[in-house]
């Protein structure tokens, strides 16, 4: 279909864009690499640790691994999107893109594939440097299941960066929400500190988000010593419902001319 | 020759403020059509509502045979654009964005044509952001000829132009009325909309002030423009009562409109001679576009 090549073509020129951005490059792949090296290099310097997960225990560097690969598919996902588009239409790109027959929605998806090639990229460099570095182990029943997180925590993550734009007038704003928003729900999800180690009242906050159930999914995934595919119903349907509200806040009230100047 | 846009009656408000008051006016294809007036005269809004940014508030427009208020992919994909204070990505090259824009098209020009066509050609490898002003507008004109569109909307295109560039620009804009393409243009250079334009229409407060031809426009008095330089000595209304003409002075220069440029030019003339005074810098001319526009959009 003619309509998926124009998918293609804009994704292509996205990640151009995004890969001749020094700033996405660093604070979207190789920050979040070093951020999971401090991590465990702190938290593991005690022995072998756990974390008390679901019931169980799981250990603190796969806790923290698959962590912050959540981390980096909000950062590379949510805020990106929402200061690259933010960006896009305040400086004219994008009513000038209005102004030609491309589908609108052919646009949207192309966010999301560009998304998804960034994530691909940067999870891969975190499960291998978990897997090499810290002998973190990937059960192979579960490589579906963090397959499933990754691409529904970003198509997720991405109609919300959509979403956001709606309440971002100026780049200015877009980039000072797109990645506190980030940072904030990181030491409420188990990104940055163990859920385990939260006031009851902070993880109840956590858990309405969700960066929360992409993590808790994803460090599902690498628990060993039990059996299942590391589905959760809750952690999916979190992320369907989000992404469906994102999805419909776009539709309606996304705007392709610049708001600042606006009359 | 068939109509390429048709306005009747259009008027937009935004809230109290009326933008455009009702106008009229008709594009035959294969026109280039000027449209011109100061800034805050309506004519972006005007623009806009033609291209299917803005829902009108009233009155009958079609552009193509459609209604703009209800843009289809069929209808954008024969329609090309420049607009004002639009910016292209600036981290992709000139044929990166060439090509972008041209996969949203049907029948698309070829990346290294289009360049071509604005004098890109030898830039394809340059990323947007590293173009001259004046070359990144050409680049605006370019991403709005790819999709070899039937009618172009040219929002003041050449902005930002250095004389050279804009001379060039104008032989591109006569390129395409030779290809058979309907351009809607507007401008803030009165030279430019004289040398371009078969028909321009000149807008004031949201209405259409006047419209035809550029070398037939013009008010009923005073189709000749005498000037010179206010001699010493000499004060605008000794002149008056000398020429019996509309007399006016800014700075030191002196213009008088006359239906009748050789009694003037006798009545003055044997008056300096008389008087013993030189006139310098004496010429008398048909009005240009610039001075019906300023006639007309004067207050």
């Amino acid at each position: 279909m003619a309509d998926v090549r124009l998918v293609l073509v804009q994704a292509r020129y996205a990640l151009l864009t995004i890969a001749r951005t020094p700033r996405v490059v660093v604070f979207g792949i190789v920050f979040p690499v070093i951020l999971l090296v401090l991590f465990n290099s702190i938290f593991s310097s005690g022995g072998d640790p756990t974390v008390k997960f679901g019931g169980g225990t799981i250990d603190a560097q796969a806790y923290f691994t698959a962590g912050i690969a959540a981390y980096a598919i909000m950062l590379a996902s949510f805020s990106t999107v929402a200061v690259a588009l933010t960006t896009q239409r305040e400086s004219g790109q994008l009513k000038r893109l209005r102004g030609t027959p491309m589908p609108p929605w052919t646009f949207m998806t192309a966010q999301i594939v560009r998304a998804i090639v960034q994530v691909v990229i940067t999870v891969t460099a975190l499960v291998l440097v978990g897997v090499i570095a810290y002998g973190v182990h990937l059960p192979g029943e579960r490589v579906i299941a963090l397959v499933v997180y990754v691409a529904l925590g970003t198509a997720c993550l991405v109609t919300l960066g959509i979403a956001l734009t709606v309440f971002t007038p100026t780049v200015e704003a877009a980039s000072t929400i797109g990645p506190f928003a980030a940072v904030m729900l990181s030491f409420v999800s188990g990104v940055f500190v163990s859920v385990d180690n939260l006031p009851n009242w902070l993880e109840s906050i956590g858990k309405i988000f969700p960066l929360y159930h992409l993590a808790e999914g994803m460090q599902t995934c690498f628990v060993t010593g039990t059996s299942g595919t590391g589905l959760s119903g809750q952690n999916v349907s979190s992320l369907l419902v989000w992404g469906a509200a994102g999805l419909i806040v776009s539709v309606r009230r996304f705007r392709w001319e610049p708001q600042a100047a606006a009359a | 020759m068939a109509t390429a846009i048709s306005v009747r009656g259009l008027k937009k408000s935004y809230g109290a403020l009326e933008a455009v008051r009702g106008i009229d006016f008709e594009v035959e294809t294969g026109e280039v059509f000027g449209f011109l007036g100061p800034n805050g005269a309506g004519k972006t809004t005007t623009i806009e509502v033609l291209e299917g940014y803005r829902e009108r508030t009233d009155g009958e427009v079609s552009v193509l045979g459609a209604d703009p208020g209800r843009p289809t992919r069929e209808w954008r994909d024969r329609i090309g654009l420049v607009l004002q204070d639009c910016e292209l990505n600036p981290l992709l090259s000139v044929a990166e964005t060439l090509s972008l824009y041209a996969s949203f098209y049907g029948s698309p020009l070829a990346v290294r044509e289009a360049a071509d066509l604005v004098g890109l050609g030898d830039r394809l490898g340059s990323r947007a952001g590293t173009l001259s002003g004046g070359q990144r507008r050409r680049l605006d004109v370019a991403v709005a000829l790819v999709g070899d569109p039937e009618l172009l909307f040219l929002d003041e295109p050449t902005t930002g132009f250095d004389p050279s560039a804009r001379r060039d620009a104008w032989n591109m804009i006569e390129g395409l009325r030779d290809l058979g393409k309907t351009v809607l243009l507007t401008t803030h250079y009165m030279d430019e909309a004289q040398h371009l334009s078969d028909r321009v229409a000149i807008l004031r407060d949201g209405r259409i002030v006047a419209d035809g031809r550029p070398d037939e426009l013009g008010p009923q008095n005073g189709a000749t423009v005498v000037s010179f330089e206010l001699p010493d000595g000499v004060t605008p209304d000794e002149l008056r009562s000398r020429l019996e003409a509309a007399v006016e002075t800014s700075g030191r220069v002196v213009t008088v409109r006359t239906d009748d440029a050789q009694r003037t030019l006798y009545r003055l003339t044997s008056w300096a001679e008389e008087s013993g005074v030189h006139l310098d810098s004496l010429e008398a001319r048909r009005p240009s576009l610039e001075d019906v526009f300023l006639e007309l959009t004067r207050g």
